[in-house]
Order: structure tokens, then C-alpha cells, then sequence
């Protein structure tokens, strides 16, 4: 990879002019060798008030019972299972940056797979909360598990769509956490040799005794690789599973084959909403403008177009098949969505996702830092929307309409909800505060060929096109973390 | 051949040595160191460390053993001597009667707990009501007073029956002595024994008088008749003879002198066999508010209150060819026009009509009593000779009462089954009176609205701790028997005044069993056994006389007139009887208080109905509340919209607002009896009062909130004349279906298949399945807040949708219900939300009610989605539900079309917020031990009674025979009085079901979903003629 020299036309993924090997790992390991700064006691303080809310509420629920939720006859899943759905979604973009993208060879992976991936551990956990406490009888959620049981011949139904989910849902968290432990093996052990006295002495446990030798080196990258593989088909099983918890159903605006791409599309969509959200506030906190550059932000932006317009796509298809069909009580389903006594959350759901990301097909919004981190927001408030619309308006009014009803939610189902969110960034922040938020070893990698210092000096050896250097010096004039006036004497 | 081999243990017991034969005189072979460890030195060696380990050993293993303690000990006490009767788990039935009704108790160890109808009586075995369903409740209810009380003080002090006999004896013989009157104050008697009673008391205290008082009252019709006829009596009314029914406002199917009865015969007419043999009979409504009658009617029209004399006087000219004044409808064109074809119509049905009319007006009553003369009714559809006994009230008699104890002229005053400070539309007068009274005796159950004004409250039995007796009909008899011990220190009121007479025979039991050996059973020609056994005897039926009506109208007619110019300002009130709630008496009882009211499908609460356009008019929405006046109360309640309701009408339901009736039904709704008003001897329940806004708005519990049904083929109708023509017609039979593929294997039903028909033309909607399913079945009850929430239990429901019939036919974009069934029927209604909301004319509104419970698909789509198979198919067609096995993922719910599966959001049994019901160890006693109660976090639903399938399996079983048709019943189907439930084995191509199942009637509810259903449903027909049609 450094034998020769990338093409210059290619955006650097690592810019300033004085980086070294050293001054990444210094970098990239302050706001981990360092105590913390204001920001992350502010955010973590509000943060931890979050997971007592959480903590509160889910006692409530399991002290009286599901009662305390909104939830009724008609309606028997609502907050809890959007907030399901919308975890897990968010969890997909981990997978997918540090598998599919490592796969493709995509480099720029490096600088955020390491976030994404904790991002994605953290959601799953989040979403996991929910696969136990929305149950009436939380206390026997093992049942759900094939366990050996003394209740006789006594399985669980391999029918069920839920049997899947668990299924899925466990496998994916267990390769994802396998997957994030590997690539953070050396980033321990650089960890652990910088460190002293007990830190020491913990980062050397939880380095498995890293050496770094080249043999070492040979099995991380195969393994990664393996890795990488095993999870691929995870990335779009995942989903596809959890839609089948609707798809399989017999209610009108569930029954739709249509969702498994459909929720793998919004799943990829609101997980890179979700990085963007937490990176572009981290980037600037933890100072590592020179690793999360604007290239990042752009390209992530781009696919958060392609999938927004996939799931637009989709919402357009359910429409036009609820005609096509004949069927009228998926008809109502869908003018009901639309027009019926939940329209705000549909036309909701149509603004956040399929409206307001097309604004990031201007290269001057999807450049801007404010109007990203805003719009990522607002992604993932549509992508909440999308599983209240799909749970909530289809159960409500279904096939007889002597048992239509509304949902109305209890202070309990917004302070789960409200609560895990707490929990995830209480989860998160400790991991800004121990481990390298930064893969440091792969962006190491990258220094001595993608780097903004390494572009500079084919430039100056000065054996390139003009025209190419010209559209590179160009290129570069978005980058929030370039000094533009050395490029200016060129 | 005895064995002479010899075993023996060792060479030395076969050669037999001396040691041997003194070592075998000793228990151990060895000689035990008991004494060697027992003497001084034993005691006082060092214990070695083998002993300390064994000491060690047993110590630990001691007190392990004795913290051993097993699960709470229970005093759960074992029969000392076993009665005969009683075997654990096997049921016991006694025949009894319930407010006419003849009754079987189900009683379960000692407990009753189920309330069923008397197969044995015959013609009249009507099914019961709601009411009857749900009265074993109160013999469990908490809020009962535990020992009678008598006044110390200012206060009710719990007492004894001999200190409050020594009292009442005083009181008595002190008023005998002043020569005051004595008055004992009852609501309707029928009982021979209470009678006879009553009347000894009277001859050991000429000053007393009986007065019968019924808050609902009838003596408008006995009046009328004694008028007309000279016969003071509710008639028999024969609705199974009557081919034309028509009823001014007289909600005959629910709330009118018996309406189960009623029910039965008139769905006789009407029902699956009738329509079968191409009969069924008409029915025409006239009413303010939407009864439950009128949602059965085939044309409904509504009529102010104003114009019900009018109207009636209209059908007399038109039956009778006069042209009495006053006969004018200017303001109700429908009903003008309706009227006049009518007439014509009953005179071609002479002898097979019957009108009636709900009113309580005497004049009123002997309009409608010649009405009925001129088209033939007495002696056919009306008969005089065998009247119903069930009323006998007298309103003048109970308004002279008010008159004497508030001129101080009486000195004791008793209250049998009867709550005036409650009910009685002065309130004041009657306390005022009441303190005039020397001695207040009440037999109340619990210290209700007039108990507590009293200086004694003698708490009565329950009926099912009594003895008794009834006589609903001329000659028909009932028998009341205890099948408990009285649970509390009560006694029977017919007892008390057998005591407080001096009578001598002091015991009831006696007194009831002389009482039927000398004037009943002789007559019969039965003995007293007979009547334990079967509970019910009728004397042969008199012949019906054919009275005609032959007095003046020109009394009445002014009356009439006088009383509809009345009516006819501000807003028309209708305070009436609603179907859950009725008088208010059995106000705290939670399973009446859960049901929801047939027609608005409100639990928990009264309510102002008025109807849509005439509420947009007032400018009030549904759940606004609503001040309403008239000249001397006032109460504050919400409104609910209800389509059908007369312009310029609105209606409340009586029996609310009770604040002396216990836990659950204390401040449950406003009480209106304070509207109903006394004049021209009767009482009158319409006014007119005035409405005004509060600001103030309180949703309603519905259990229901969407009242169309959208077009959709989940309910089919068709008119009479079109089933006539094809009998498949709008049921989706009448043409080629199409093919349905299967991606599943079928299940095998090697025995039985349960499946069920419901046929919605006999369907009143009464509610009286859901509560006898809910006693079946140890439903929750939930409560108001948690109904709002439309968290409500039922496992049955009856969905009632209104469609709005539009005039002009169909090219008014109206889409008929035939719409999903591609067969064209002539039915055409609106029932689309949006279209409905564009509708000007919201008058002509026709209901539809569907029982709706758990389908037991064959393909059931909750079965798939459970994680943990909590709930599977049997092989025998039902979808059962393993409550222990239920983890509460609610998927099953989400994924259940008919939303038919329950939640238990919490434990309702065992949650301070849910105190109305079974939050108590004495009302758990209602349970039925057949069924398992659920805990908070499982799914529940119908089961299709699987206790009583397998109850039913095991009688055969023992008895060494097949099922047959019929064992087994439904707790639903034995509760309806129309029999539109039918259960049974389809695999029996014999049984009733599947005869029922054939018919071309029948349809699946979403059966192009292809989950399979196993309840078939049977078309609705309207029998509305387009010549007459409203």
C-alpha cells in the first residue's frame, strides 16, 4: 500500500501538515490518558440523570406491570417495540462500516469504524432492554431460548418470527463485540505500554498479550478479514429478521414483502445518521478534526441520500401495492396512515426521511458541519417515526372497527424511551474515556499514503498533472481542518 | 398346595446351635452399648471426633429438617363428616327463581357460582338476563352488612336479632295502640308465601296496609286495563303470536316487564328455524331514544315524547277509520307517512299484531288498549286471563303514603327490596316524612340510601341463602331455595315478621312448604319433593278471552293531547331504565357496572344522549358536559352522541348516582329519578329541561369507539323479500367463491370438531352472554379508567355498528354492505366514517350487533407468532391458550384479526386500584375452581368453555355412552334467550351446529384472510318492505 503513491485526485483521509506516528497516538489517546474535560462531565452528568430515568421507569413497569404503559387491546406494542426497531437500526451502521466497507476496500473506514462499532454495541443493548421489558412476565424471558427444560418436550416455536429476532439479535451482538474487541487488541496493547501501575497492569489483561511481532500482525489482519466475512451477511440479516416481525404478521400495513429491504435500507440510513450525530460532536471535543475529516462527513452524507431515497422509494411502493392489491383493508391501512387520526406522525415520518435529506444533495449543506449534525438528527426523529407509524397506525385500526383505538402514551413509555437514550450515552462516553475512540493502528496505515502530508509532498516533488493538482487543491477547500493558505502559493 | 420349602439365613440357623437359639431371642445380634454410653463414665469420656461429627451431623440435619417449613399453611378443614351430597369438583344445581326467571344454581363445594336457566320449565325457560347472570355477585359482595343494626343514639350500631326483636315488638304494639297507621313498603310482590305472610302480619296488626312500589312502574297499563276491561293486571303479552309488532317506545327486548321472556318469543319469529320455513315476522319502533328494542327493529322511527300521543291517536284513525282530533304529526313527516301504511298493515294482520306502548299515562295505556282491540290482539297476542304477576305496584298508594307519613299519621314504616330516598323522584318529602315515623325498619342488605334513615336495618338473605317462592304468571309457580348457608347474622325478612306478628310458625322454611301443601301443590296434584326437584309448576292455562274495547275515548283524548303540548318545549327529556344498570338496585354489582350498555356501549357511567345533528345544533360535542335543569334539579353529565336519538330529544338512563350502595357503585353516574314526575296518578318519566354548557368534558368508558363498519363484508344483510327470492343472497353463498391454496398441512380432527353458529337475526345484543361468560370464566373487572383505556376483559363482545339508510337509492354514492359480498342486496346504507360525516339526514340509522369471541381459526395466525407455544391447536378445532406457558410478547394479540385476546395489564385480583371486584378473600369465593384466574403478564381469551367440554367428556365417559348433541354447553349459549349461539361438534353431521352451519346464510368474518374461523355467522335480514319503508 505505501510501496507507491496514491493518485492525487483522491480526497486525503488524514490531514494537517505535522502528523506523525506519534502525534496520532498522542491524539487519539488524550481524552484517554487525560483527565476528563468539562464537556464530558456535562454530557455525562445528563447522560447518567438519562439511565436513572430509564432505570426508574423500567422499575415501575416491572413493580405493577405492563399496565403503566399506553398500550390497550387494539394496540398491543407501540413505544416499546419503535423503540426496538429504532435501536437496532441505529446499531446497523457499525457493522456495515467496519465489515462491508473493510471488504471493499474502503479506507476511509478506518477513522470511524471504531465509534460506529461501539455505537452499534451500545444500540443493540439498548434495543435488548426492550426485548425484556416489553414482555408481561419479564422474569421468565428465557423462555424465548431453546433450553434444555424439565417441562417435558416443551421447545419454543421455530415459527415465530420473535424466535428469529432472538436469534438474530444475539448472533448479531456477539460477532459485532467479537469483531470491535479484535480491531481494539492493539490499540490496548499501545494503551498498556504507554500506561503505568494498575492501568497498566488492566490493559495488559485486556490485551490478550498483544506482542506486535509481524506474525501477530499477519493473524489480526486474517482474522479481521474472517471476520469481516462472517459479518457481511449479518449486516442484512439483522433487519431483515426484524421486519419479518411485522412481514409475517396478517395485519394490513405489516403484511408486506417489501420490508425486508425496506428496513435494511432505513436501518443503514438512520446508523449513519447516528455516527454523524455522535462524530461530529466528538471530533471537535476530542479535538481529531485531522482524522474525522470532511471527507468523512461528505461521504457519509451520501449514502444517508441513497438510503433516505431507498426508504422514499419504498413508502411510494407500499402505496402504490396497497392500490395495485384491491385488497381494501390494505387500502384503508395506507389512506388511513396518511389521513387518519395518526396523519402527523406519517407526514412526519415523509419529512424528516424522505423530504429533508434530499437537501444534502447541495454540496454546501452536506459540507456544513451545522446543517449535517442537524439533519442527522432529524433523520433519526423520522426513522422513530417510521416504526411508530408502521406499529402503531396499522394496529390501530385493522380489519374490525368495532375495536379501533388510539394509543396514547403513559409517562412510563416516554421515560424508557427517553431513558435508554440516557443509557446510551452513558455507555458511550465511558468508552470515549477508555478506550481509543480511534482505530490507531488502521489509521496509522493511512498516514504514509492517504494523508493531506503525503499528498503535499507528491506535489512537491511536483511530478503530477497540474490539472490534477489543481482539482485536489480545489477539492480541499471544504475541509474545515486544512490550512487553505498553503495551499494558495501553489 | 402350601409351599413346605424352607429358607434359611446361614448354616447356623440350619443345623440350629445353641448360640444361634439364644442370639435369635435378641433383637440385635449384638448386644447395643446403651448402658455403657448412658452410665457416669460414658458421659464423661471425651467424645471422640467420630461421635462429635455424627452429634455435628444430626444437629445440623435437625434443625435443617425442623426450617423445613412447607408453603403457608392454609386452615383448610376437611369435612368431619362428609355430607352426601357434596363430592370435591363435582357440581351441585338447586332449582330456584330469580325475578320470575326460573333458575339452576351451580353450586361448588357448598359455594354457588354460576347462575343457569331451568331446563326443566318448559315454555318458560327464557334464558336469562343479564341481571340474573350477574346476581350471584351479590351474595359475595363486600360491602353487605355483616350483623342487622339498630339505631343507639343518632347512629346504626351493629346489634342482635333478640335485642332488635324485643324493639320492633315495642314499637309495634305502641303503634297498634296509638291506633297510627303501619305501613309495610314493598316493591312488586308475586310471592304466595311473602303474601300470605304479609297478609298474617296484617291480621296481627290491623293497622297496616301493604304498599307496592316500583320506581319503574307499570301501573299505567293495569290501570288502563282495569279501565278498559275491569281487570287491574299486567297482561300476558304473546310475541311469538304476533306476525306485526309494534311498539311505542316499549324496550320489550330489554328493560319491559320481562324482556328475556320477550326476547325468546320474539325471536321465535325471527330466528334461523323461522326464516328457514320463509317466516318472519315484522317489527315496526317508534321511540325518542335508541332502546335496545329499537336496534332490533326493521323500521325505527323516531318520535319526540311530544308526539307519541299524536302518533298513537294516528294509529287509531288509521286502524279504526275515525278521525279523532289531534292525530297530527306536522313536524314528523316520516313518521306521518310510516303511521298511515302501518294501519293498513296491522288491519291485513288482524289477530296476528300486537302493540304496545311503554308509556306509564293510564290514558295513554287505553289508547293503545284499543288500538289493540280493533286489530284483533286480545286473545291471541294478548291475553288477560293469564296475567303477569311480576308487577303490582300502585303509584297513588306509595304518593299517599309520602302524604300520610308527612302528616305524622304513621307510626311504623318497613322497607322490603325497596329504596325510596334513592328512587323516588321527591326526595325531600319522603325524608321529611320519613323523621315523622316513629319506627323505620328496613330489610336492606347493606346500609343503602333509605336503610341509613332507619332505626333498624334487619339485613335480609341473599335469595340464594332464602326460601321462597314466586308466581310470575296466573298459575304458574317458582320455588326459591337456599343453596348456602346465610354467609352472615342476616334473616330472612318474611321471617322477621313472622317473629314480629307472633306468628305460629316462626321458621320460613316451614311456613313456605305448609303454604305450598295447602293451597298450591293440592291444586297440581304434586307433593313438596316434586317442587324441590323440578322448582317450577304450571297449572293448565286458562283459555285467553277475546276482550273487546267498548269505553269512550273522549275522556282520554284530552289527556293525551294536554300531556303532549306539555312535553313539547325546551328539550324533550326520556329518563329510562338502561339494560345494564335497570332500577339502581343492584347498582355495586362490578360485572352489571362492566357491561356495557347494549346500544352506546358505555360501562361505568349515565350519560345525556342526544342526537348528532341536534347536539351540533346545541353546540355540544360528545363528552362535553352538560348542566341539566329542570324546575327543581339539576345534575351536570356528558353527552353522548347517539345516532337514531329524536331531534330535540334527549335521554338518561336511570339507576345511577347511588352514594349509599358500596364500593363499586357508589357515585357511579348522576341519579335522574328526581326528572321523573307524579301526575294523574302515575308516574311520568319524561320532562322537559333545559341544557347548558359547563366547559367541562369527561370522556366516556366505551368499549367500543368506532360505530360504522366501513363497507366491509365482516357484516352481510340482505331485506326479507331478496331471502325470499335466494336464501344465499348477500351472505357470499350465491355465487362460485374462489379457490383458497394452502401452503399448511390440515389438522386432523379424528373426534370431535367444536365449532359454533351465531345468527345474527336473533342476536339482540342484550349483553347478557358477556356476563355470563364473564362468571363462566373469572373475567376481570377492570374499572372505568381502565374501560377508558380500552383495557376491558370480555371475552365475548357484541359489536354494534349503525349503518344510515339514505333515501333515493343508490345512486347517492351510498355503498351498500352487499358492496364486499358481490351479491346486490337491496340494504342500502352508509356505513362508511367519511361518507357518514357528510350525511344531512342522520335520523334513519339501522344497527347491527355481532357477537364477537375467539373464532378458534384453523389456521390461527396468534398460533404461529407465540415464541413459546403458548398457545397451540387441539385436535379437536379449538385454539387453546397455556396461561403458565405465556411470557405476555402480546404478538398473539397484534396478530389476531378479531381482536378477541386480552391482556392482564395488571393483577386485577390483587391491586389496591382495583377494588370494585375480587381485591378480597370473600368475593374470591365467586370463582370458578374449574377455571384458572391469570395472573398480571399472561394473554387470556375465550376458550370455548373448555372446562365444560371436558366436564361434558367426562359425564359421557363415566356413563359409558358417546357425547351426544346437546351435553355440552356454552356458558354463552345457555345464557341467550334467542338462541343465537349454537354450539356443538361439527363432525356430527347431525348435530344442531352443523345443521345450522349448512344453512345459506351462513358466512365466515374474514374469511378471505383464510385463517380458517370455526364461527360460522348467518346473515342478517331486515324485513323492511319498500312500500313501507321509512
Amino acid at each position: 500500500m505505501s510501496g507507491h503513491n496514491e493518485s492525487i485526485l483522491r480526497e486525503p483521509l488524514i490531514t494537517g501538515s505535522d502528523i506523525t506516528y506519534a502525534k496520532i497516538t498522542d491524539d487519539i489517546l488524550m481524552p484517554v490518558e487525560n483527565k476528563p474535560n468539562r464537556a464530558w462531565w456535562i454530557g455525562f452528568i445528563l447522560s447518567l440523570c438519562g439511565a436513572t430515568l430509564w432505570v426508574v421507569a423500567v422499575s415501575y413497569t416491572f413493580w405493577f406491570g405492563i399496565g403503566s404503559w399506553g398500550l390497550n387491546k387494539t394496540v398491543g406494542w407501540a413505544w416499546d417495540i419503535t423503540g426496538f426497531v429504532w435501536w437496532v437500526g441505529i446499531g446497523h451502521a457499525g457493522t456495515l462500516i467496519s465489515a462491508v466497507l473493510l471488504l471493499f476496500r474502503q479506507n476511509w473506514r478506518n477513522s470511524i469504524n471504531r465509534s460506529a462499532e461501539a455505537m452499534t454495541i451500545f444500540a443493540v443493548i439498548c434495543a435488548a432492554t426492550y426485548v425484556v421489558s416489553h414482555m408481561g412476565r419479564p422474569w421468565l424471558a428465557y423462555w424465548v431460548l431453546p433450553l434444555p427444560n424439565q417441562f417435558g418436550s416443551l421447545w419454543v416455536n421455530f415459527n415465530s418470527p420473535l424466535v428469529w429476532d432472538m436469534f438474530a439479535i444475539s448472533t448479531y451482538f456477539s460477532v459485532s463485540l467479537l469483531f470491535w474487541y479484535t480491531g481494539l487488541l492493539p490499540d490496548i496493547a499501545t494503551i498498556r505500554d504507554r500506561a503505568t501501575g494498575v492501568r497498566r497492569k488492566i490493559y495488559s489483561i485486556f490485551s490478550f498479550g498483544w506482542s506486535g511481532n509481524v506474525k501477530t500482525w499477519q493473524r489480526f489482519e486474517a482474522v479481521s478479514l474472517i471476520l469481516a466475512g462472517i459479518s457481511t451477511p449479518l449486516v442484512l440479516s439483522v433487519h431483515t429478521i426484524v421486519s419479518m416481525d411485522f412481514a409475517t404478521s396478517v395485519i394490513p400495513g405489516w403484511h408486506t414483502t417489501i420490508f425486508p429491504p425496506y428496513f435494511v435500507a432505513g436501518a443503514i440510513f438512520s446508523g449513519f445518521a447516528m455516527v454523524l450525530t455522535l462524530l461530529l460532536v466528538a471530533r471537535k471535543v476530542l479535538g481529531l478534526e485531522n482524522y474525522i475529516t470532511m471527507f468523512h462527513i461528505e461521504s457519509m452524507n451520501k449514502i444517508i441520500i441513497l438510503t433516505g431515497s431507498i426508504v422514499g422509494v419504498a413508502y411510494i411502493t407500499e402505496f402504490f401495492i396497497a392500490w395495485y392489491s384491491g385488497s381494501e383493508y390494505e387500502q384503508y391501512a395506507f389512506i388511513n396512515r396518511s389521513t387518519g387520526p395518526y396523519w402527523w406522525a406519517y407526514w412526519m415520518m415523509m419529512t424528516c426521511n424522505v423530504i429533508s435529506p434530499q437537501l444534502l444533495w447541495f454540496k454546501k449543506i452536506r459540507t456544513s458541519i451545522p446543517a449535517t449534525w442537524i439533519l442527522s438528527i432529524v433523520v433519526n426523529i423520522g426513522m422513530w417515526f417510521e416504526r411508530f407509524v408502521i406499529i402503531v397506525t396499522s394496529l390501530h385500526r385493522d380489519y374490525i372497527p368495532s375495536s379501533w383505538a388510539m394509543f396514547y402514551p403513559t409517562w412510563v413509555d416516554v421515560s424508557v424511551f427517553v431513558g435508554s437514550i440516557g443509557v446510551f450515552f452513558t455507555l458511550f462516553l465511558l468508552f470515549l474515556r477508555v478506550l481509543p475512540s480511534i482505530a490507531i493502528a488502521e489509521v496509522k496505515l493511512l498516514l504514509k499514503s492517504a494523508s493531506e502530508q503525503a499528498k503535499m509532498k507528491q506535489i512537491k516533488e511536483g511530478h503530477l498533472d497540474k490539472e490534477q493538482v489543481a482539482e485536489y487543491v480545489e477539492s480541499l477547500e471544504k475541509f474545515d481542518s486544512v490550512k487553505q493558505e498553503e495551499y494558495a502559493k501553489i | 398346595m402350601e409351599s413346605n420349602k424352607k429358607y434359611w439365613k446361614g448354616l447356623e440357623e440350619y443345623k440350629n446351635t445353641p448360640d444361634f437359639v439364644e442370639n435369635n431371642k435378641n433383637e440385635f445380634a449384638e448386644p447395643l452399648p446403651i448402658e455403657d454410653v448412658l452410665n457416669e463414665a460414658g458421659l464423661s469420656t471425651v467424645t471422640p471426633r467420630r461421635d462429635f461429627l455424627k452429634a455435628l451431623g444430626f444437629g445440623l440435619g435437625a434443625v435443617t429438617l425442623a426450617a423445613c417449613q412447607t408453603a403457608p399453611v392454609h386452615k383448610s378443614i376437611p369435612y368431619l363428616i362428609k355430607p352426601e351430597e357434596v363430592v370435591p369438583g363435582i357440581p351441585n344445581y338447586y332449582v330456584s327463581s330469580y325475578n320470575g326467571q326460573s333458575i339452576l344454581v351451580k353450586t361448588r363445594e357448598g359455594r354457588p357460582i354460576k347462575i343457569e336457566p331451568n331446563p326443566n320449565a318448559g315454555a318458560f325457560n327464557c334464558g336469562t338476563d343479564a341481571q340474573a347472570q350477574a346476581s350471584v355477585l351479590d351474595l359475595y359482595d363486600v360491602s353487605k352488612l355483616k350483623s342487622p343494626q339498630l339505631k343507639s343514639g343518632n347512629s346504626l350500631t351493629e346489634s342482635n336479632w333478640s335485642k332488635i326483636d324485643a324493639f320492633v315488638k315495642g314499637e309495634l304494639n305502641k303503634a297498634q295502640a296509638s291506633g297510627k297507621k303501619i305501613r309495610i313498603v314493598s316493591s312488586s310482590v308475586n310471592s304466595p308465601s311473602t303474601k300470605a305472610v304479609v297478609a298474617d302480619f296484617i291480621s296481627a296488626y290491623p293497622n297496616t296496609k301493604h304498599v307496592q312500589y316500583d320506581p319503574i312502574s307499570y301501573t299505567g297499563i293495569i290501570k288502563a286495563n282495569e279501565n278498559s276491561f275491569g281487570k287491574a293486571v299486567v297482561p300476558k303479552y304473546n310475541f311469538d303470536k304476533a306476525e306485526l309488532v309494534v311498539s311505542f317506545s316499549a324496550d320489550f327486548l330489554g328493560t319491559w316487564i320481562s324482556g328475556e321472556e320477550f326476547t325468546s318469543q320474539y325471536i321465535a319469529n325471527r330466528d334461523y328455524k323461522s326464516l328457514a320455513k320463509g317466516k318472519m315476522s315484522r317489527h315496526f319502533q317508534f321511540e325518542a331514544g335508541m332502546s335496545l328494542t329499537g336496534t332490533n327493529a326493521d323500521t325505527r322511527v323516531p318520535v319526540k315524547l311530544s308526539e307519541e300521543g299524536p302518533a298513537l291517536l294516528a294509529l287509531y284513525n288509521a286502524v279504526t277509520g275515525n278521525s279523532l282530533a289531534g292525530a297530527s304529526l306536522p313536524n314528523n313527516t316520516t313518521a306521518d307517512k310510516v303511521i298511515k301504511l302501518l294501519g293498513k298493515e296491522l288491519l291485513q294482520n288482524k289477530g296476528k299484531s300486537l302493540v304496545v306502548c311503554g308509556s306509564n299515562d293510564v290514558s295513554t295505556q287505553i289508547l293503545v288498549n284499543a288500538i289493540n282491540s280493533a286489530i284483533g290482539s286480545y286473545g291471541t297476542t294478548i291475553d288477560l286471563d293469564n296475567p303477569s304477576k311480576r308487577y303490582a305496584g300502585n303509584d297513588a298508594e306509595f304518593a299517599e303514603l309520602l302524604n300520610e307519613m308527612n302528616r305524622g299519621e304513621v307510626a311504623a314504616v318497613f322497607f322490603l327490596d325497596t329504596n325510596p330516598a334513592y328512587d323516588i323522584t321527591n326526595t325531600k318529602s319522603f325524608t321529611d316524612g320519613l323523621a315523622k315515623v316513629a319506627l323505620k325498619v328496613s330489610f336492606a342488605d347493606r346500609s343503602d340510601e333509605t336503610a341509613s334513615l332507619c332505626d333498624v336495618i334487619a339485613i335480609n338473605h341473599n335469595y340464594l341463602e332464602s326460601w321462597g317462592d314466586a308466581n310470575a304468571y296466573e298459575g304458574y309457580y317458582s320455588i326459591v331455595q337456599p343453596t348456602i348457608n346465610p354467609v352472615f347474622n342476616s334473616r330472612q325478612a318474611e321471617e322477621s315478621l313472622l317473629i314480629w306478628s307472633d306468628n305460629p310458625v316462626k321458621e320460613y322454611y316451614t311456613y313456605v312448604r305448609n303454604n305450598w301443601e295447602k293451597n298450591i301443590l293440592p291444586a297440581l296434584g304434586k307433593e313438596w319433593k316434586d317442587v324441590l326437584q323440578t322448582g317450577v309448576f304450571a297449572a293448565a292455562a286458562k283459555p285467553a278471552g277475546a276482550y273487546t274495547f267498548s269505553q269512550s275515548l273522549t275522556a282520554v283524548i284530552p289527556t293525551i293531547i294536554s300531556n303532549s303540548k306539555a312535553l313539547a318545549k325546551d328539550i324533550e327529556l326520556q329518563v329510562y331504565e338502561s339494560i345494564p344498570m335497570r332500577n339502581g338496585k343492584h347498582a355495586n354489582n362490578a360485572f352489571l357496572q362492566e357491561l356495557p350498555d347494549p346500544v352506546s356501549k358505555v360501562t361505568w357511567d349515565n350519560y345525556i344522549a342526544l342526537a348528532p345533528k341536534f347536539a351540533e345544533k346545541l353546540g355540544f360535542k360528545e363528552f362535553d358536559i352538560v348542566s341539566i335543569t329542570d324546575d327543581k334539579y339539576t345534575i351536570e353529565l356528558p353527552v353522548l352522541i347517539q345516532p337514531g336519538q329524536a331531534q330535540g330529544t334527549a335521554s338518561i338512563a336511570l339507576g345511577y348516582g347511588r352514594n349509599k350502595a358500596g364500593k363499586a357503585g357508589d357515585n357511579v353516574g348522576k341519579n335522574a329519578f328526581p326528572f321523573v314526575s307524579f301526575t294523574n296518578g302515575t308516574f311520568k318519566y319524561a320532562t322537559t329541561v333545559k341544557l347548558t354548557g359547563t366547559g367541562k368534558r369527561e370522556e366516556l368508558a366505551q368499549t367500543q369507539t368506532h360505530h360504522s363498519f366501513e363497507g366491509r363484508n365482516i357484516i352481510r344483510e340482505a331485506t326479507f323479500k331478496e331471502y325470499k327470492k335466494n336464501p344465499a343472497i348477500g351472505s357470499g353463498n350465491d355465487h362460485a367463491k374462489h379457490k383458497s391454496y394452502d401452503m399448511w398441512d390440515k389438522y386432523e380432527k379424528p373426534g370431535n370438531n367444536w365449532v359454533m353458529a351465531i345468527d345474527l337475526n336473533a342476536c339482540t345484543g342484550c349483553g347478557s352472554c358477556i356476563v355470563a361468560c364473564n362468571v363462566e370464566n373469572n373475567i376481570p373487572v377492570v374499572g372505568k379508567e381502565e374501560v377508558r383505556k380500552r383495557r376491558e376483559m370480555h371475552w365475548i363482545r357484541i359489536d354494534r355498528y349503525y349503518s344510515f339508510n339514505v333515501e333515493g337509492g343508490e345512486d347517492e354514492g351510498a355503498h351498500g354492505s352487499g358492496h364486499g359480498t358481490h351479491g346486490s342486496t337491496g340494504i342500502n346504507a352508509v356505513t362508511k366514517e367519511k361518507e357518514i360525516a357528510h350525511l344531512d339526514n342522520l335520523d334513519n340509522v339501522s344497527v347491527v350487533h355481532q357477537p364477537m369471541l375467539c373464532q378458534h381459526c384453523d389456521h390461527a395466525p396468534c398460533e404461529t407468532v407465540c415464541p413459546v407455544l403458548a398457545t397451540v391447536h387441539s385436535s379437536d378445532g379449538l385454539n387453546h391458550m397455556a396461561y403458565n406457558r405465556c411470557v405476555g410478547t402480546r404478538y398473539c394479540a397484534n396478530n389476531c384479526p378479531y381482536k378477541v385476546r386480552r391482556f392482564n395489564w395488571f393483577n386485577y385480583w390483587n391491586d389496591s386500584r382495583f377494588d370494585n371486584y375480587l381485591n378480597n378473600e370473600f368475593t374470591q369465593l365467586v370463582l370458578n375452581p374449574d377455571v384458572t384466574t391469570r395472573s398480571r403478564g399472561v394473554m387470556e381469551k375465550c376458550s370455548m368453555c373448555i372446562q365444560r367440554i371436558q366436564g361434558g367428556k367426562l359425564q359421557a365417559k363415566m356413563e359409558k355412552r358417546p357425547l351426544k348433541d346437546g351435553d355440552i354447553k356454552m356458558a354463552c349459549q345457555e345464557a341467550c334467550s334467542a338462541n343465537a349461539i349454537i354450539f356443538g361438534d361439527g363432525n356430527d353431521p347431525n348435530s344442531e351446529v352443523s345443521k345450522a352451519l349448512r344453512s345459506e346464510r351462513i358466512y365466515y368474518v374474514l374469511e378471505e384472510i383464510n385463517v380458517q374461523p370455526g364461527i360460522g355467522y348467518m346473515t342478517k335480514i331486515r324485513n323492511t318492505d319498500t312500500t313501507v319503508q321509512a
